[in-house]
């Protein structure tokens, strides 16, 4: 198909978007926007005091060991989680107790999971299609269409009526990936989309992460595949007991940290 | 997939023929070779005695003389027809299954027309039209299969089908087709068409009211049951949600009526619905026990079926949830879209099972005064100078037809197990 090669087949991007996608990065607006925000789990406090503002269009890579509250981060950003200190901004859109707010916020944030989640009591298609025809309240035909657009980007148009048990784990991750696209989201969250993948489904999955990223996605990823982040990533964040320790582009976090503890973990995993 | 450079090597033999499987698994030692010959002359002695007594020794006029006692009881010989018809819908259900599930239903409809060829055909005293009537079971189970559309390629639509039918497929009655909803539409239709068919219509010619009290044999422990788990199945789905509510008194009410329910005997609460409860009704309202009993039965069982979903729910994984959280679904639509369903999915059979353990406990409606299967063997022998002698025979029969009906559902529920794939994700 000639539509194939952007998100614009798949994704529309309003103008007045598109034409902030046309600046850098230094002059676009702040998409998502964290203020000392804080989470506890009983007595444990799992992120601490973490500021944060990732521009429209930008894409963040956090790592960090296990337990460094960096997956707790992103899922507060869609409310996974709730924070219970700080400030949250989503697209202009704060987030409070208010169920509009959050409904609000919702729709603007998508989400990718280690485990897929995808539902197994419904087909492919049946995943990708469900959400816009509920929330959105798309007709069927058109979020079906919609569902097809997706897949054939992600590149497993042919699996739609299949169900999620009949496929491998990159290909439910890209209908994963497929199944957030279709709420048209402003902002991806990937939560170690990788890492439950055998190491020959990694690839396709990262591919289908880049083809995003060059679209101009705003994307927060928590992953450990440093090659994708050296390429892809605008600014990588290191995170360990909660806290937020460095902040960067690639180039000063895997040739210059500025914090001893980064260093001591990239020498570990590099 | 790669392709391959040589055919993969063959698993070694796994069986080393009748003789080599007896001697691994029955005389591996000398202690074992006797207790296998010492239970084989048991059990053949055993079986030696029964058959004969079966076969020669034992009575069963008591049986074949009062044949239609047992099967519907005392209801009116007139309508026995329109019991065949019902009998004929059913059929053509099971062919409907058979072509929509094959794995499931093939072998469930299979059996059970070959016991209406049976039943048919059998010696004994029989009108021909009734004869004619059970016969016809066999071109109706193939009328079903015929009229439902092939089953899609790949799957039926589960989701549907779960929603709906997913139950009343487990006990045989519904299929899950390739247009699900139509065809679950069709099968509770028909169910509404057997009620109306068995207890008939007041001024319809030809379908006179039965009196509810004359339904009786294992016909009524049948329907019971069946409605029983039926319309248990919605109400227990409405006290699962309940009692995972937030709001402190739903949660609470759900709570207390589902513990009561399950801390009493089913045999108190069909006494107290026969002789307590009349007491608060206006005395000029009369429910039949028919009705009463089947009103406490299904309330019984919702009570266990509120566990049975609720357990269900808690089984389906955390990860579900966040996935439609974040999608932006509400806490309801989650729940009815992606948790509900795939927690009917997991029990299902559980739900046979408990469909089972209720059918047996049907026969507790004699404590009401109801001729059930059970009742009516007994009144048979007791009741009867002639049969005084002949309740081995009467019991051994009661028992088997217990038996063929809860090992045909156990059969089915473990079928629809394998191609539901439950316990795989």
């Amino acid at each position: 198909m000639a539509e194939t090669s952007g998100v614009q087949a798949a994704v529309d991007i309003p103008a007045d978007k598109a034409e902030i996608l046309a600046r850098p990065l230094e002059e676009r607006d702040d998409i998502v926007v964290c203020e000392n925000v804080h989470k506890w789990f009983d007595d444990f406090c799992a992120v601490r005091d973490v500021s944060m503002r990732v521009k429209r269009g930008e894409v963040v890579v956090i790592f960090g060991p296990s337990g460094s509250g960096k997956s707790t981060f992103i899922r507060m950003i869609n409310r996974l989680e709730e924070h219970q200190q700080g400030r949250i901004v989503i697209d202009g859109i704060e987030m409070t107790n208010d169920v509009r707010n959050l409904d609000a916020i919702r729709r603007e944030v998508g989400m990718v999971f280690q485990q897929f989640n995808l539902f197994p009591h419904i087909t492919v298609l049946g995943n990708i299609t469900l959400a816009p025809q509920r929330v959105r309240h798309l007709p069927r035909s058109e979020a079906e269409a919609l569902a097809m657009r997706l897949l054939e980007r992600v590149g497993i148009p042919e699996q739609a009526q299949k169900y999620p048990a009949e496929l491998s784990g990159g290909q439910q991750q890209r209908v994963a990936i497929a199944r957030a696209l279709a709420m048209q989201p402003q902002i991806m969250l990937f939560d170690e989309p990788t890492s439950a993948l055998d190491p020959e489904m990694i690839k396709e999955v990262l591919d289908a992460m880049r083809e995003l990223a060059a679209t101009g996605m705003t994307m927060l990823c928590v992953t450990h595949e440093m090659g994708f982040a050296r390429e892809v990533a605008d600014r990588m964040a290191f995170f360990d007991e909660g806290a937020l320790v460095e902040l960067g582009p690639p180039d000063q976090i895997f040739n210059n940290p500025q914090e001893d503890r980064t260093k001591l973990f990239l020498d570990q995993i590099l | 997939m790669t392709a391959r450079a040589a055919p993969a090597p063959l698993p070694p033999a796994t069986t080393v023929g009748v003789l080599g499987w007896l001697r691994k698994n029955l005389f591996s030692s000398r202690g074992n070779g006797v207790v296998t010959v010492l239970l084989a002359v048991l059990l053949a002695w055993v079986a030696v005695n029964l058959g004969i007594w079966v076969l020669v020794e034992a009575d069963w006029t008591v049986i074949i003389s009062r044949a239609p006692l047992y099967i519907v009881g005392l209801y009116p010989y007139e309508g026995y027809w329109r019991l065949c018809i019902c009998l004929l819908l059913i059929s053509v259900l099971l062919g409907m299954s058979w072509r929509a599930w094959p794995k499931a239903a093939r072998r469930f409809a299979f059996g059970f027309g070959a016991v209406m060829l049976f039943v048919g055909v059998f010696p004994h005293e029989m009108a021909p039209d009734h004869r004619a009537l059970l016969l016809l079971n066999l071109p109706f189970i193939g009328l079903g299969y015929v009229l439902t559309p092939r089953p899609a390629e790949a799957h039926p639509g589960r989701l549907e089908a779960m929603a709906g039918g997913a139950i009343a497929t487990a006990l045989g009655r519904v299929a899950i087709f390739s247009t699900p909803r139509r065809m679950v539409i069709a099968a509770f239709g028909a169910l509404v068409l057997i009620m109306i068919l068995i207890l008939g219509i007041a001024g319809v010619p030809g379908l006179d009211p039965v009196n509810p009290q004359d339904l009786g044999g294992l016909m009524i422990n049948l329907l019971l049951a069946f409605f029983g788990i039926v319309c248990s199945l919605p109400i227990g789905i409405g006290l699962a949600l309940g009692r995972r509510s937030s709001l402190p008194i739903l949660k609470v009410a759900c709570v207390i009526f589902i513990e009561v329910i399950r801390g009493v005997p089913l045999i108190t609460l069909l006494f107290m619905s026969r002789h307590i409860l009349p007491l608060t009704f206006p005395e000029d309202l009369n429910i039949d026990r028919v009705y009463l009993a089947g009103i406490t039965i299904t309330i019984f069982s919702s009570a266990y079926m509120a566990e049975n979903v609720r357990g269900g729910m808690a089984a389906v994984l955390r990860g579900q949830t966040e996935a439609a959280h974040a999608l932006g679904l509400r806490g309801w639509q989650t729940t009815l879209l992606i948790t509900l369903p795939q927690g009917l999915r997991n029990i299902i059979p559980a739900i046979v099972g408990q469909f089972i353990s209720l059918f047996k406990d049907t026969s507790l409606v004699y404590f009401i005064g109801m001729l059930d299967l059970v009742e009516m063997g007994r009144v048979s022998v007791q009741g009867n100078q002639e049969f005084i002698d002949n309740g081995r025979e009467v019991y051994l029969f009661i028992a088997l037809v217990f038996w063929v009906f809860c090992f045909s559902m156990s059969f089915i529920s473990r079928r629809i197990e394998g191609a539901l794939g439950v316990g795989r994700r």
